[in-house]
């Protein structure tokens, strides 16, 4: 219990109709959610628009309280332990909505200062990295720069925990990078980070563990190691000389073979072991296994076990 | 630092509407003290004395002759309470609502800062406001004084008003803030103060009028910051209180839902 940064039993939310349908239309309460969440890891909260991510983590930081069930974040009941359990978290919500007419500085240094303080050379090498111009004013500032100030006020005070609501929402991709990278070095700090998103691909590169929440309820957690192991990828086989799609159909795991003269193709679901085995009774030129797409595997769990349509 | 805390967050946020509001309250009670020599004349005085007593007292007109009867009803009885009303109910419903709806809310209540201490920060500037603008219109009002031939008020009386007013408008605020903070919706503030300031102007001049409305004056509460008349016999301590009073009880109400309930997206 104590090494849990985040833990819920049996949790539960419903919205009156009228909030409920209120801003998106779509967002859904929680049907019973135990979700558990290790102090020092990187954990990727997915599910589709709706799922009730948001409603979990406003929950978390007692913006909204439960329906029933159990919620601990730090050890500490967000109800009840607020304001102290806040000042060791750091939030990033899914629409970062401020003031406009203040500059950046001005915001961050009252965000700081509720925090009780945050080094300003801290709030400048953060600015840096991100190109952040801490001059402007935030209604002059582009979604992506807007969401660069979010970045910046979520990780400036090195939270134990940090909870990222779809953080990489309106970053360019070398942004992203920027942002993986400062993941990845909170958790090598020991401190624990919560990041939900509604694309596989945002959380896979750093997340050890991704739970997946559908229609209120957490439908599994897996380690990402594992599921990599267990994605299907698409490999692509260049032979010396050419090569018949037959010899390769039957291989477990593989399938949709393709063979054009001295090229194959095919799709590859767990090892790949017999698949080069057999490829390396003919001459191989080139063999290339694309980076296994967990987004499918993550489909599959957003359909749910029948394969109806979410 | 005037960013240090919520505090001081809020009235450095409010710091352009309070100079602009400052400047129109204070502006129009300076104009219309200055008309007080015109008005006083004995054709004019003569010429309201036979308007039907019913309006005269609707518009808190039966003595405009007195420099205490003409700035009590045409300054403190109307003009300056009105936009002072109107401006505690922007600037209070906005101050939870308002954010709350717009959605700055979401992120300073993230941080480690407690549903209470927002909401008494926030009041508690705004109270700040009330008493700067108050201050202002005693100022300026003094400042003429002498020139509008109304110096025989006396500073005492015309800061009693002034402080009245504040009460005032510190009960119009409380209520305004209190609504919006209860139910995170600005219409419904916005509402609030609206009804209590109009039906409250209309139960303090015309139900005494009614029979068997009389009742009504005592729910309003212009009759608790005009029906002393502190421009004609000082402070008058417990319509003060009443007016205080009533603020703490909805800001108590307002908090305790506030509290309580889930803050929208």
């Amino acid at each position: 219990m104590a090494d849990l940064a985040v833990h819920t039993e049996q949790l539960t939310k419903t919205y009156g109709r009228r909030r409920g349908l209120s801003t998106s239309g779509r967002r859904r309460g929680l049907a019973g959610l135990d979700l558990a969440v290790a102090t020092g890891e990187v954990y990727g909260y997915l599910g589709p628009n709706g799922a009730g991510k948001t409603t979990t983590i406003r929950i978390l930081l007692d913006l909204i309280r439960p329906s029933s069930g159990r919620v601990e974040v730090l050890g500490r009941d967000p109800r009840h332990d607020g304001v102290a359990l806040r000042r060791r978290i750091g939030y990033l919500p899914g629409d970062f909505i401020v003031d406009g007419r203040q500059t950046v500085t001005e915001l961050l240094t009252y965000l700081a200062n509720l925090r009780g303080g945050v080094p300003r050379a801290r709030v400048a090498a953060l600015a840096e990295r991100f190109d952040l111009d801490l001059t402007a004013r935030i209604h002059s500032l582009s979604k992506g720069n807007k969401q660069k100030v979010g970045v910046v006020q979520a990780f400036m005070h090195q939270p134990e925990l940090l909870i990222l609501d779809e953080p990489t929402s309106g970053l360019d991709p070398l942004l992203q990078q920027t942002f993986l990278a400062m993941v990845r070095e909170a958790r090598a700090n020991g401190q624990t980070v919560f990041m939900s998103s509604h694309v596989m691909s945002e959380v896979q590169a750093t997340a050890d563990r991704v739970g997946i929440v559908r229609d209120g309820v957490l439908v599994t957690v897996e380690r990402v190691e594992d599921l990599r192991e267990r994605a299907v990828r698409r490999v692509e086989i260049h032979f010396a000389a050419p090569v018949t799609a037959d010899e390769f159909a039957d291989l477990p795991g593989v399938s949709a073979v393709e063979v054009t003269g001295t090229l194959l193709t095919c799709r590859l679901d767990g090892r790949a072991d017999p698949l080069v085995k057999t490829a390396a009774r003919h001459t191989v030129i080139s063999l290339l296994s694309e980076e296994p797409d967990l987004e499918e595997l993550f489909v599959t769990y957003y359909r749910g076990a029948d394969g109806a349509a979410a | 630092m005037l960013l240090r805390n919520p505090f001081a967050k809020a009235l450095w946020d409010f710091r352009r509407s309070l100079i602009g509001w400052a400047l129109a309250i204070g502006g129009v009670s300076l104009l219309y003290t200055s008309y007080y020599p015109s008005v006083s004349q004995p054709s004019m005085v003569e010429a309201l004395r036979n308007y039907p007593e019913g309006l005269k007292k609707a518009f808190n007109m039966q003595d405009v002759a007195s420099p205490a009867g003409y700035l009590g009803s045409s300054v403190f009885g109307l003009l300056v309470p009105v936009l002072l009303a109107v401006f505690l109910i922007v600037a209070g419903s906005r101050a939870v609502a308002g954010d709350e709806e717009s959605g700055v809310l979401d992120l300073v209540l993230a941080h480690p800062v407690s549903r209470t201490r927002l909401l008494l920060s926030r009041l508690a500037a705004l109270i700040v406001v009330v008493l700067v603008v108050a201050a202002v219109v005693f100022l300026l009002i003094l400042s003429v004084a002498g020139q509008a031939k109304v110096s025989s008020i006396g500073a005492g009386r015309l800061a009693a008003a002034s402080a009245q007013l504040a009460a005032f408008g510190i009960c119009m605020l409380a209520l305004t803030l209190a609504v919006g903070a209860a139910t995170g919706r600005r219409s419904a503030a916005v509402g609030a103060g609206t009804v209590v300031a109009v039906l409250g102007y209309f139960a303090n001049n015309l139900a005494p009028q009614v029979h068997g409305l009389a009742w009504a004056q005592r729910l309003s509460p212009f009759y608790y910051y005009l029906h002393g008349q502190p421009l004609v016999n000082g402070l008058q301590p417990v319509d003060c209180l009443v007016l205080l009073g009533a603020a703490a009880v909805f800001t108590g109400l307002g908090l305790a839902s506030f509290r309580r309930r889930d803050v929208a997206v």
